[in-house]
């Protein structure tokens, strides 16, 4: 009993940080329909500055680890957006509903700031202190606090975009665009100030699992892409351009690599991800809860 | 005076002049290093650039070296091969097509190695290499040179001594990368382990790139072994298993046959680190360390902020073993040099060193130098015992 609690311990910890990650690619998706192999280089970002800043603050300033964390969490989402921004102005809003021309430039995007990265910050992983050292046990299953502060925090920023999408007039926007964009336009939705927001929106999700993965993993130049892989995987599960896909998509995926890895191995647990999809595309191929292409 | 025989006097006055520069100007011999610079190992990629700058700037500081008549300056370029064999394959491409490299003195990592080497040995270019594969040696590649000591050298000697150590290790968990390395690595490793009494329990693979561990680290702690032998993990890894071991409450024998970067996997793991066994890395601050590898590290640590280790100083290794056999056959022909390479003695940072070990591959392509075995003591590297190979002793009586 305590190895299955365990095993579902460990579940949410991979989960909540692949959960984030993917509502931002879906969301992304489904406002603008188009898939953004760059988005692995938000999260990038994001840990690289707080890898930076955390250290800057507590070595250099003598800040409080609490504090310092604090400031290089809210800069690595300001830096985000602003580079969001960037390449939503001068590229992406050329591309909306492009599949192809968003395929390319994201792909030449991901290798133009991922050699930035390298070059900014070389290829050496870099490590953060705990913000909040020590272990704790529920039910049987140990965790380290800073696991289950990223947790919680996941699941309040989780919350907070369900509430954003379901219950306020931006989230009636993006959900009228993502359903039907010419109808949204026709009702006077602003369609590429509306894509403009999910993209930011998307990217800040990405940042804020970013910021938070950095204080638990080795942080490298290449680190997201890593999570860009499983954010496919969970998304084309979930359903494309659905929240709830992605919510439901990544707890999925890390069910299978925390229960697989153990009973299998890691390997094999990846292996399964992928059958899933090939399985997923021939029985369902709009995903859990995605909507048929008519 | 006509036109012409001014024209055909000036120019042959230009001819002589520009002959007899180039005469005086030394010539070029680019060589070439392939490994990870970025990602879990990129320690072992920019440790081993920064060894092969040092070697590459002594030889060149020392007048180049000598073949034929001729004076070599030597130029390095070096690639980020992402310790996979796709961009193993996009560097080799690059060195020998575009670059035009004859000499490759160093490459990290089995699979970019074989990617690597599958141009090499078809194009006629000398090959360097740190693999663990023992695929990669043999009579049917006569160019391909293994650099530092490899599992068939470091693992009977580094588990024995562990085993000595801690004569109640009767189990180990093994977990290992799910690529050529960990696959090559994996069978050498059980048998031995099974040679010394200990039973490997489990063996268990992962991809590399993977940044969580928590089910694995369950899966190793439930079962309780004695110790882990983190297979051919690289630190960032290794770094991130322990941490998660120890909320687990696992504290076993930890041990890290290609274990080299102290300092990453300390950073990593922090305390959990402490007390791990590590095969390839080495002490190069400590009493044992030549004067070499005391400087050479002094650099790497001012430079990197790493200590130099058993991986990443033995690119400055081939640079030397590759100068003496260039100077020993008298020839820039990587043909002859492959054929004098395991003729000569030559001194490497660890002092004089060779080539052998037909026993075990079928012909004299690895290196001979000491196998260090080092233990995390307060964060650092420390030599706890060393074996020299019996073949060198022979070779230097």
């Amino acid at each position: 009993m305590e190895l299955q609690v365990q095993l579902l311990m460990n579940t949410l910890q991979i989960g909540s940080v692949y959960v984030l990650f993917a509502l931002g690619l879906t969301l992304i998706f489904g406002v603008m329909k188009i898939v953004n192999f760059a988005h692995g280089t938000f999260f990038t970002a994001a840990a690289l500055i707080v890898s930076t800043i955390m250290i800057w603050g507590v070595d250099t300033m003598g800040l409080s680890i609490w504090l310092s964390y604090l400031i290089a969490f809210v800069l690595a989402l300001l830096v985000v957006c602003l580079i969001g921004f960037v390449v939503y102005v001068f590229g992406f809003q050329y591309f909306l509903k492009d599949l192809n021309g968003s395929f390319i430039l994201s792909i030449g995007l991901l290798l133009l700031l991922n050699g930035t990265y390298l070059i900014l910050y070389g290829g050496v992983p870099r490590s953060v202190p705990d913000v909040i050292p020590g272990n704790i046990t529920i039910l049987g299953a140990s965790l380290t606090l800073q696991r289950l502060l990223l947790m919680i925090v996941a699941a309040i920023i989780t919350l907070g975009l369900y509430i954003l999408v379901h219950r306020t007039k931006l989230g009636l926007s993006l959900r009228a665009v993502a359903e039907d964009q010419e109808a949204a336009m026709l009702q006077g939705i602003p369609y590429r100030r509306v894509a403009l927001y999910g993209f930011l929106i998307g990217a800040t999700l990405a940042a804020c699992a970013g910021a938070l993965m950095a204080t638990v993993t080795p942080v490298t130049t290449v680190i997201g892409d890593d999570f860009l892989v499983k954010a496919f995987i969970i998304i084309i599960i979930g359903g494309l351009g659905s929240v709830v896909g992605a919510i439901l998509g990544g707890l999925l995926i890390a069910l299978i690599e925390s229960f697989g890895g153990y009973y299998f191995d890691p390997s094999t647990a990846t292996l399964a991800m992928f059958v899933l999809v090939i399985v997923l595309l021939l029985v369902r191929p709009q995903g859990i809860l995605g909507h048929a292409e008519k | 005076m006509s036109m012409k025989k001014i024209i055909g006097i000036t120019g042959g006055a230009l001819i002589a002049l520009f002959s007899a520069q180039t005469t005086f100007a030394d010539e070029i011999l680019k060589v070439g290093v392939s490994a990870p610079m970025s990602g879990a190992a990129a320690a072992w990629g920019l440790g081993f650039e920064y060894a092969a700058e040092q070697a590459v700037e002594k030889v060149n500081s020392e007048g180049g070296i000598k073949a034929g008549g001729e004076t070599y300056m030597l130029e390095l370029h070096a690639y980020d091969n992402k310790y996979n064999a796709a961009e193993g394959a996009k560097t080799a491409q690059t060195m020998l097509n575009r670059e035009n490299i004859k000499f490759i003195v160093g490459s990290i990592g089995t699979a970019p190695v074989r990617a690597t080497q599958a141009l090499s040995e078809r194009q006629g270019v000398l090959l360097f290499n740190t693999g663990w594969g023992k695929s990669i040696k043999g009579p049917e590649y006569p160019l391909t040179f293994t650099q530092m000591n490899t599992p068939f050298e470091i693992l009977a000697p580094f588990f024995g001594y562990i085993k000595e150590q801690h004569p109640d290790l009767k189990t180990v968990a093994m977990i290992t990368p799910n690529d050529a390395t960990g696959q090559e690595v994996e069978p050498v490793a059980v048998k031995t382990w099974n040679d010394l009494g200990v039973e490997v329990i489990s063996t268990d693979r992962y991809e590399r790139g993977t940044t969580e561990f928590q089910s694995i680290a369950t899966k190793i702690a439930n079962s309780k072994p004695d110790g882990v032998d983190f297979g051919a993990a690289p630190p960032a890894d290794v770094g991130s298993i322990m941490k998660e071991l120890d909320v687990l409450g696992w504290d076993g024998v930890k041990i890290v046959a290609p274990g080299t970067s102290a300092g990453t996997l300390s950073k990593m793991a922090g305390g959990a680190a402490e007390g791990t066994y590590l095969g390839a890395s080495a002490d190069f601050q400590g009493d044992s360390a030549s004067e070499t590898q005391r400087k050479l590290n002094e650099g790497a640590i001012a430079k990197l902020g790493e200590s130099l280790n058993g991986i990443t100083i033995s690119s400055y290794d081939a640079v030397m073993a590759l100068k003496k056999a260039i100077e020993t056959a008298d020839s820039i022909d990587p043909k002859k040099v492959a054929e004098t390479l395991p003729t000569i003695i030559f001194e490497s940072s660890y002092g004089p060193a060779a080539f052998g070990g037909t026993d075990v591959y079928g012909s004299p392509q690895q290196i001979l130098i000491p196998v260090m075995i080092t233990q995390v003591k307060d964060g650092k590297a420390v030599e706890v015992g060393r074996v020299a190979p019996e073949e060198l002793r022979e070779r230097l009586k």
